[in-house]
Formats: C-alpha cells, sequence, structure tokens
C-alpha cells in the first residue's frame, strides 16, 4: 500500500505531462498540414477520406521535434558539466597569491611594504626589524635550520629570517601559550621541511606565522587557517625556489645571532 | 517560399505549397545539423582544453603524494650526506656523503618542478605517505620510514671522527631502506612515465649504495 500509493501518484503526472505536450504541438502541426494536405489530396483526386494524409504528416512532424529536444537537452547538460569542471578546475589552479590574499586576517607586505620584501643583503650583527616577528629584511648570511625543527626556546630573528628567504613558515608562540597547544603547532612541523617553531617572547596574539612578505596572526592552535597558512605559502613564499637548502643551519637557540667564529666553531 | 517557387519551376500553386513545407523542413534541418556540428566542435575544443588538466596527476594522486613525501625523504638524506661530505674522516664517507646529497637535491628540484607543471602546491592536503597503502601507519612522529629522528640528528651534528662516519653509515642505511620502500610503493601504483623512471632510479641507486654503506661499515667498524 504504502510503496503502490506513493508509486501511482509520483508516475501518474508524468504520463499526463507527456501526453499533454505532444498534444499541444498538434493543434499547430495540425494546423500546417491542414493547410496544404487537403489540398494536394484534392489535388489527386481525393476520393478518399481526409484523415489517411494527415497522419502521416503528423508523424513527420513530431519526428523532427522529439530529436531537436532530445538533442538540445543533452547538448545544455554536456556543456553545464564541462562548463561546472571547467570553472572547478579555474578555481582550484588560481594562483597562490590570489589564495593568499583570501585567507581571512593575512597580512601581505608584500603589497603594504614592497621595499621591505624586495630581498635580503647579508649582514652581520643585531638587526632591527620594523615588523615583529620580522617577516623580511636583511638578515644573517646563516639561516636558522628549518628542517621541522622544533625550538623550545626563542631563538635570532636574523637566522629565521634567512630561512623565510629559503621559502619556510616560520610558526611562532607566547611563552605561556599552554602545552598541548604547543604540542598540536609541534605536531605539524616536526618532520617537515621547511617549517620550523619557537616560542616569541611579546607576541600580541597567542601564535604568529610568518613566510617570506606575509603573517597571520590567530589565537588558538586548532584554528584551520594555519594549515591554509602553510599549504599556500610553504616554498612558494620562497625567493630562491624549492631547493633553496634548510638544513646546514643554525641549530643553536638564543636571540643574539651567532658570530662567525661560533659558526666556524659549529662545524 | 516564392524561390523555391521558381527554382522548380512548377506554375501550379497548389504543389508550391507542398515542395514549399519541404524545403522548409529541409532548410531548418539543415540549420539544426549545423548548428549540431558548431556544439560538438566547441564540445570537442572545451574537452580538449580540460583533458589535459583532467588527466595529469591531481592534488590526492599517488604521483603528488609521493613527489611531496620523497621531497622531505630526500631532503633529510641531503642533511646527513653534507654532514658526512664536511666532516667525515673516512674519504669514502666523504665521498658517499657528497653524492647523496648532490644527487637526491637534483632530484627534489626535478619532483618540485613536476608538482609545479601539474598546478599543485608543494605541500599536500593530505597526510604523509597517505598515497601509500597502509602508509600513514608507518609515519612515527611526522616521521616516513627511515627517516633520523631529531636526537639522532642532533646527535650526528655532535659526533667527530670516526664515531660520526660510523653514524652517518647506520642512519643513511636506515633511510635507504625506506627510501627503497617508498619508491616500491610507487613503481606498483602508477604508470606516469616520468615518475615511474625517477622512482626506477632512485630504486636502483640507493639499492647498489646500500651495498657499499653496509661495506663501508664493515671495513671501518673493522
Amino acid at each position: 500500500m504504502s510503496i503502490s500509493t506513493p508509486g501511482g501518484p509520483e508516475r501518474r503526472p508524468t504520463v499526463v505531462s507527456t501526453g499533454k505536450k505532444p498534444a499541444a504541438g498538434r493543434p499547430s502541426a495540425g494546423a500546417k498540414a491542414a493547410s496544404g494536405k487537403p489540398a494536394g489530396a484534392g489535388r489527386s483526386g481525393g476520393g478518399k477520406g481526409p484523415r489517411k494524409p494527415v497522419t502521416p504528416v503528423k508523424v513527420s512532424q513530431g519526428r523532427s521535434w522529439g530529436p531537436i529536444a532530445l538533442f538540445t537537452a543533452v547538448g545544455v547538460l554536456a556543456v553545464a558539466i564541462i562548463g561546472y569542471g571547467a570553472w572547478a578546475t579555474f578555481q582550484g589552479s588560481k594562483p597562490w597569491e590570489d589564495r593568499a590574499n583570501s585567507i581571512d586576517g593575512i597580512v601581505n607586505y608584500r603589497e603594504k611594504d614592497p621595499e621591505l620584501v624586495k630581498g635580503g643583503k647579508h649582514q652581520q650583527g643585531a638587526i632591527t626589524y620594523s615588523v615583529l616577528p620580522p617577516v623580511a629584511g636583511p638578515h644573517n648570511d646563516a639561516w636558522q635550520n628549518c628542517m621541522g625543527d622544533v625550538y623550545t626556546a626563542p631563538i635570532a630573528s636574523e637566522h629565521a629570517v634567512h630561512s623565510l628567504e629559503h621559502g619556510a613558515v616560520w610558526i611562532t608562540y607566547r611563552p605561556d601559550l599552554p602545552a598541548d597547544q604547543v604540542e598540536k603547532l609541534a605536531a605539524k612541523v616536526r618532520g617537515n621541511e621547511k617549517l620550523m617553531l619557537s616560542p616569541y617572547e611579546g607576541l600580541d596574539k597567542a601564535i604568529s606565522l610568518q613566510a617570506w612578505g606575509y603573517q597571520l596572526k590567530v589565537d588558538n592552535a586548532d584554528d584551520s587557517r594555519i594549515d591554509d597558512f602553510i599549504k599556500t605559502l610553504k616554498v612558494n613564499a620562497s625567493v630562491e625556489g624549492p631547493t633553496a637548502l634548510c638544513n646546514q643551519g643554525v641549530t643553536a637557540t638564543g636571540t643574539t645571532p651567532r658570530t662567525p667564529q661560533q659558526l666556524g666553531a659549529q662545524q | 517560399m516564392t524561390a523555391p517557387a521558381t527554382l522548380d519551376g512548377s506554375p501550379d500553386e497548389t504543389p508550391v505549397t507542398e515542395h514549399g513545407d519541404r524545403r522548409s523542413a529541409r532548410r531548418f534541418g539543415t540549420v539544426v545539423v549545423a548548428a549540431a556540428v558548431v556544439v560538438g566542435l566547441l564540445l570537442g575544443y572545451a574537452g580538449g582544453l580540460l583533458t589535459p588538466r583532467l588527466t595529469r596527476p591531481g592534488d590526492a594522486s599517488v604521483e603528488a603524494g609521493f613527489a611531496r613525501d620523497m621531497t622531505t625523504h630526500h631532503a633529510q638524506a641531503v642533511e646527513m650526506g653534507l654532514i658526512a661530505f664536511q666532516r667525515g674522516t673516512d674519504q669514502e664517507v666523504r665521498s658517499i656523503g657528497g653524492d647523496i646529497a648532490l644527487s637526491q637535491q637534483g632530484d627534489i628540484g626535478a619532483m618540485q618542478t613536476w608538482l609545479r607543471s601539474w598546478g599543485l602546491d608543494p605541500t599536500g592536503s593530505q597526510p604523509r605517505m597517505a598515497w601509500m597503502p597502509d602508509g600513514t601507519d608507518m609515519v612515527r612522529n611526522g616521521l616516513m620510514p627511515g627517516m633520523a629522528t631529531p636526537e639522532q640528528m642532533a646527535q650526528l651534528r655532535a659526533a667527530q671522527g670516526k664515531e660520526l662516519d660510523v653514524l652517518f653509515l647506520d642512519l643513511m642505511i636506515d633511510h635507504h631502506i625506506g627510501g627503497v620502500h617508498m619508491a616500491d610503493a610507487l613503481l606498483d601504483a602508477s604508470d606516469e612515465p616520468d615518475v615511474v623512471r625517477a622512482a626506477q632510479t632512485m630504486k636502483n641507486t640507493q639499492q647498489t649504495e646500500l651495498v657499499n654503506l653496509r661495506n663501508a661499515l664493515d671495513r671501518i667498524k673493522g
């Protein structure tokens, strides 16, 4: 009962509607046929009834409209499918710069301060950065090792900025961030080259992410924009391309940059 | 209506209507065929534009996963190789270290170029090793099979002399075993010519090096 009842009403309207459409088409077809055929029938000396000539014309008219409708429907469907595919592919292949700009809250210093992000000359000793944590600028000739290194103490910005130039994403957190939140960040970093994590004193938000020329500050390690930032900007934001090294860098912590003597001793 | 009548040369008015109807129907048919051809060509053009995009490896493909994960795996081998090249005391350790570092860094360049030409980011959305059957279970603390832990890397950086030579060989043997395993997984799952050829080359190289690394280890340990 319950099966046959919904089945019946559902089917009947379709039958009725398909019946209606040809019926709607027929009068016009019939009218056309009526104008031509009776005349033709009259010429050939039609002693026969008018019904016979009318029927074949009706059939030929109906035959031409059906396939056209079908063809149009299939065509529209195909165009829609291919169009959607093209649109989806186009959206997916948007340049990383566009995708970076669409991350909510990201600060784009490439647009804001083009002079800052131009490039990085090497400079010894302490460097004063205008943006904190720094996102670009001059830096020490030695970079901070960024092979998925998880630093538990603050590191020198002078080395870290060089890592950014090589395509690393540097994740920094306020030292008072709860341990479980720090662990969530560390899990994203461990084992992944071109990523590094360190605490950073004086952050105005719990977590700040840096890539060359970009910064994003968030309150929580569960924020999905962290992964968006990493996926979009790791290596992509690099000034020097995907083969710039993250290894052979400084692995020591401490906010004072290493001296050439210390670096020599490290090897 | 009048043109076909003139062409037919039929003076009779009644057949003109009949012929005219057929003519217009025929003409209508021609328009439909022409429209069908145009639509068909447009669809073919769209298909032709899209096909290379749809057939090249996608973001979650085995090939993209391999390129990304092998880049990371290689990057650590480069790090270890350069340490051995710089500070190894045994001549063979230094030369193997330099060879591994440079050749694997070259591989990284090729794999990153694939990703770019496929329109993909160097960073995937999938977890590490998701492209390999049961691959994600092999990841330990973010490390893929054969990769040295941060503690082991710190040990290698601090090591001196013969200790460094031996530790490098130990770590690189494990690293290569993991690398060959990953190359095998790609060879099982892909028929993308460039990627297959690169994976086969990596496998060949690392298998040969495994023999040499083990022999060097035996020789140095004495």
